[in-house]
């Protein structure tokens, strides 16, 4: 009894001795050795829920919130309701803006009334949400807890700070609570406000490397280069290299590769190996669209506009957030959008310029509100921009939307920035957005262009939705939700109602063309093209119906049915090349080039695109397009680099730049001296 | 240019034949059974009009097939011969030998390469375009001989597209970079090499082939030839396609003056653009154009 007693009274001496040191080490950031206390600890002690939970906090601090995540189901496995490790659930799923936060906050509060941190976090997600109401009423239940609940104080001083009421009686006077405040701002797209509480907290305390090297981020994301160099380098030197701060400062050393190009309103940068391709094109749809913004808004930016284009979609990622993964294509900045290249994803995945647009309308609504307008309300916009810049442009009926239709998971308009910020469930992003676009369409098409025009003005105001809707439309948000529900449905329901048959007849009409029964297939599949028409993806009945259509010699109603399929949005460049050639066959050559032009929006890394568009131009007397092609083609380095210094020269010399076509000719002849076309025009232009 | 003549004097004066082998192996699958002998067909169709060649493609072929087509080309043809053999299909490599799966018992490097060693003509070009193909070259190299695989190692074992681009390049004028009317065997191997890496690109999908040519009889196959990894002389003076009037031209004797000073005009260019970075712009330019106007009207001359 005696010898066990001991062996007790050391074990447990042990155990205490061994949390306390790990506590220590962990404080005075030295991760690895606290780190291996907290192992000993776990082995010594398997069964003790308490010490997972906090070596799970130590991973979550130490960017690693999978093995935190697993730490923390481990200790509700020993015990159920462990309120620190559904507090630590609930932190892991805010970090990820997973729905399911607010959830483990609330099981943890059920477990532990008495736990702020849980109480604290409500109020936070609460903002986030966009519901300021409901977080202050959050953080005051955390400051009936305590009175020195600084984050709940954070929570009233960001809601009081984001209406512009500078002089808060919430004030935290605390760096971490800066920290929460800045990132709330961040999140609302106000990053000029939200680096200056970035600045605060680190003010106070300058170790605080989470603040610092979100400021560098900030920094970088305005084009504040130095300094958010600065800033990150001085987290990384400090043992602070999570993935934001390690890709960010990566990112930043390839901006070596790109090339900047300006004109009076618009910066651009381009990668080096495709800033001679993409220039024309990106500049001058850059200078279209903010001439289109400019009348429309009638608005006037004070300064050019930067826009970034990366090939590289993990380098726009990190561009963005700091992390690879982000499935967006163009984010915007203030000033500075940064966007994928056309070459950074599989062609006729995306519209490059349709992204381009609908980032332009953000820095236009952005700029006009000072940043205070809802996100739904600045997507939406931006996507009604799309398909308003040409109906062909921006994103189609998707099934996700179909399904979310079918099962009445839109949201309600005052609620509809949840379903950006913190999604219910996968699709739910892609919905709101299609959601947000179809309510501006709705708005558009029912009251006018100004009425979205007086919205943006609203919000600048400071007007929360509800208000706004009451205020412009003199009905409640609920009624506004059922008239535009009741236009909606009328019209998808062909689609909608038709979805699950279109399915399984797809696959009947697949096996049909299989088995060359074209007559069969052409009638079953004109059928189903009309009740999922918006559907241009891989399989689609206009494709099917076009080779259908060839295979029985019908070249007309071929070039009929793929003529719909890119006036519906089709992308697929091999589709609208095959209906190039087929009109170019008819004779019809203008129509020809103008279903190729399409593709310069969509995948202008193609030399064989440009080579042919340039023929096309040449040969129909338009020698300003021809130019342009035929340099496009030179600049993607062609496989036959003396026909195509040829094929400029001709174009120039019928522009009458005799000059410019020698110089081309001498190009094309240095690389082929035998070339006898380039020859024959030497010896002429020589006369 | 000057190799060129030399080739095309050697031609008028001995009527050197070129055979052309096809192989296209099994498919395994529909999809590639078609692709497979839809190239090798495309490749016959544009291999017919040329002069002086022989063309053989054998699709779907047995071994037996193929030793039978190379056992009667080693009995016909002359040391002034040259010979073209390529290769479509699925390859494997176990780290000691390569085969191409052919139906039946499959032909490996060693085998294919005792059949070509038979032949007396002594230009030699070996196309292999099969997955795995760079696994062939250790075997199949030898001085007088170009080897081309579409993998750089016997470990590329997904299926390839070089064939595809192959086949452009054979119809492609395009290919033909130096507009001399002759599509050599180094500018069908850029042509079709660049399109490979355009397609991988394009699709934004990692590049599993990537080509090599071997023509130094001793080398492992470069990605890019040129004078410094001394790689490409063969095959550059190798004349896979004659296309245009060059042929035509070549068979006249009044016209070897004016090709001869065609050539040296051609050398003098040459010699110029060697160089070029020593030069001014401006007086680079002007020399070149002088020359290339001079050399445009030797050959207006010629086509008279």
């Amino acid at each position: 009894m005696k010898l066990l007693a001991v062996i007790l009274c050391a074990a447990a001496s042990l155990s205490a001795q061994t949390l306390q040191q790990a506590e220590s080490l962990w404080k005075q950031h030295r991760y690895e050795e606290a780190n291996s206390a907290f192992r000993a600890l776990v082995a010594a002690y398997p069964r003790n829920a308490d010490y997972r939970v906090r070596w799970g906090r130590l991973f979550l601090e130490r960017f690693n919130a999978q093995e935190a995540a697993k730490l923390f189901n481990e200790a509700l496995e020993i015990q159920p309701k462990q309120a620190d490790a559904l507090l630590g659930l609930a932190l892991v799923a805010a970090d990820g803006f997973e729905a399911q936060a607010t959830h483990f906050a609330r099981q943890a509060l059920e477990a532990d009334p008495h736990l702020l941190e849980a109480q604290e976090l409500l109020a936070r997600l609460a903002l986030e949400d966009n519901d300021p109401a409901k977080a202050a009423a959050e953080a005051h239940k955390a400051l009936n807890m305590s009175a020195n609940a600084v984050q709940a104080k954070a929570i009233l001083a960001t809601i009081d700070w984001l209406n512009d009421k500078r002089d808060t009686t919430w004030d935290p006077h605390n760096a971490a609570a800066y920290e929460t405040a800045a990132r709330i701002f961040v999140l609302n797209r106000r990053y000029e406000e939200g680096i200056q509480l970035f600045r605060k907290a680190v003010a106070l305390q300058p170790d605080l490397w989470s603040a610092r090297s979100q400021l560098g981020i900030n920094l970088m994301r305005l084009g504040q280069e130095a300094e958010a160099r600065a800033n990150l380098e001085m987290c990384y030197a400090n043992q602070y290299r999570d993935a934001a701060t390690v890709n960010t400062l990566r990112l930043m050393d390839s901006y070596k590769n790109f090339v900047t190009f300006k004109t009076d309103r618009t910066i651009l940068r381009l990668h080096k190996k495709e800033a001679e391709l993409l220039h024309p094109y990106f500049e001058s749809e850059m200078l279209r669209a903010l001439a289109t913004y400019d009348k429309k808004y009638g608005f006037k930016l004070d300064r050019p506009v930067q826009v970034e284009v990366y090939p590289d979609h993990e380098d726009f990622a990190v561009r963005t957030m700091g992390m690879p993964g982000l499935g967006a294509l163009g984010v915007t900045f203030g000033y500075v959008v940064a966007m994928d290249s056309p070459s950074g994803r599989p062609p006729g995945t995306f519209h490059w310029a349709s992204t381009m647009w609908h980032e332009l309308s953000h820095v236009y609504v952005l700029n006009m509100t000072n940043f205070r307008v809802p996100r739904w309300f600045t997507e939406g916009l931006a996507v009604h921009e799309e398909t308003a810049a040409s109906p062909e442009w921006g994103d189609r009926l998707d099934p996700h939307v179909i399904m979310a239709i079918k099962d009445h998971k839109l949201l309600p308009v005052a609620e509809l920035d949840r379903g950006f910020v913190r999604p219910e469930y996968p699709a739910q992003v892609v919905v709101s957005y299609f959601q947000a676009g179809r309510i501006c369409d709705f708005i558009n098409h029912e009251w006018g262009w100004q009425k979205l025009l007086a919205m943006v003005h609203d919000f600048a105001g400071g007007a929360t939705t509800p208000a706004v809707i009451e205020k412009e439309f003199g009905i409640k948000p609920e009624e506004f939700d059922k008239r535009f529900m009741t236009v909606l449905t009328a019209e998808t329901k062909k689609t909608v109602d038709g979805f699950d048959d279109w399915r399984k007849d797809m696959k009947k009409v697949a096996a049909e063309y299989k088995d060359r029964d074209y007559e069969a297939m052409i009638r079953d599949a004109s059928g189903l093209r009309d009740t999922y028409p918006d559907y241009v993806e891989t399989g689609n009945a206009y494709q099917l119906l076009a080779d259908a259509y060839l295979e029985k010699g019908d070249k007309k109603a071929a070039i009929a049915e793929l003529d719909r399929y890119a006036k519906v949005g089709g992308r697929a460049p091999d589709t609208l090349k095959q209906l190039a050639t087929l009109l170019e066959e008819a004779g019809n050559r203008k129509e020809a080039a103008e279903v190729l032009d399409r593709l310069n929006y969509i995948n202008p890394v193609d030399e064989e695109l440009h080579r042919r568009l340039g023929d096309l131009y040449f040969g129909m007397g338009n020698t300003a397009g021809a130019i342009r092609e035929y340099q496009a083609v030179l600049a993607k380095s062609p496989t036959d680099p003396a026909a195509s210094h040829f094929n400029l020269a001709k174009a120039y010399r019928s522009a009458n730049r005799p000059d410019a076509a020698k110089d081309e000719l001498l190009l094309s002849l240095e690389a082929a001296p035998g070339f006898r076309p380039a020859q024959k025009m030497l010896l002429e232009l020589s006369k | 240019m000057k190799l060129l003549l030399a080739l095309l004097l050697t031609s008028v004066a001995s009527h050197a034949t070129t055979y052309y082998v096809t192989v296209s192996g099994l498919g395994g699958e529909p999809d590639y059974e078609q692709h497979f002998a839809m190239w090798a067909k495309d490749i016959e169709k544009s291999l017919k009009p040329a002069a002086d060649s022989k063309v053989e493609t054998l699709v779907n072929a047995t071994r037996e097939q193929v030793r039978g087509a190379l056992g009667s080309i080693a009995k016909e043809a002359k040391p002034q011969d040259a010979l073209v053999v390529m290769l479509i299909g699925h390859g494997s490599f176990d780290g000691y030998e390569y085969k191409i799966n052919l139906p039946g018992p499959d032909l490996s490097a060693t085998e294919l390469a005792t059949l070509l060693d038979r032949i007396p003509a002594t230009r030699q070009l070996v196309v292999d375009m099969t997955s795995c193909s760079g696994g062939a070259i250790e075997f199949l190299r030898k001085p007088n001989r170009v080897v081309i695989a579409a993998t750089k190692s016997g470990t590329e074992k997904n299926a390839t597209v070089f064939a595809r681009y192959w086949v452009e390049a054979l119809s492609d004028p395009a290919a033909d970079t130096d507009k001399n009317e002759v599509v050599s065997a180094l500018e069908a191997f850029r042509f079709a090499d660049k399109k490979t890496a355009a397609f991988y690109e394009q699709q934004n999908r990692l590049a599993t082939e990537h080509p090599v040519l071997e023509d130094t009889g001793k080398g492992e196959g470069v990605r890019a030839p040129s004078p410094e990894n001394g790689e490409g002389m063969l095959a550059a003076q190798f004349p896979l396609l004659r296309i245009g009037s060059t042929a035509a031209a070549a068979k006249d004797p009044a016209k070897l003056q004016l090709i001869a000073q065609k050539e040296n005009l051609e050398q003098k260019i040459d010699k110029l653009k060697y160089e070029k970075a020593a030069i001014p712009p401006d007086e680079y330019k002007k020399q070149l154009a002088a020359l290339l106007l001079e050399l445009a009207k030797t050959q207006e001359e010629i086509d008279k």
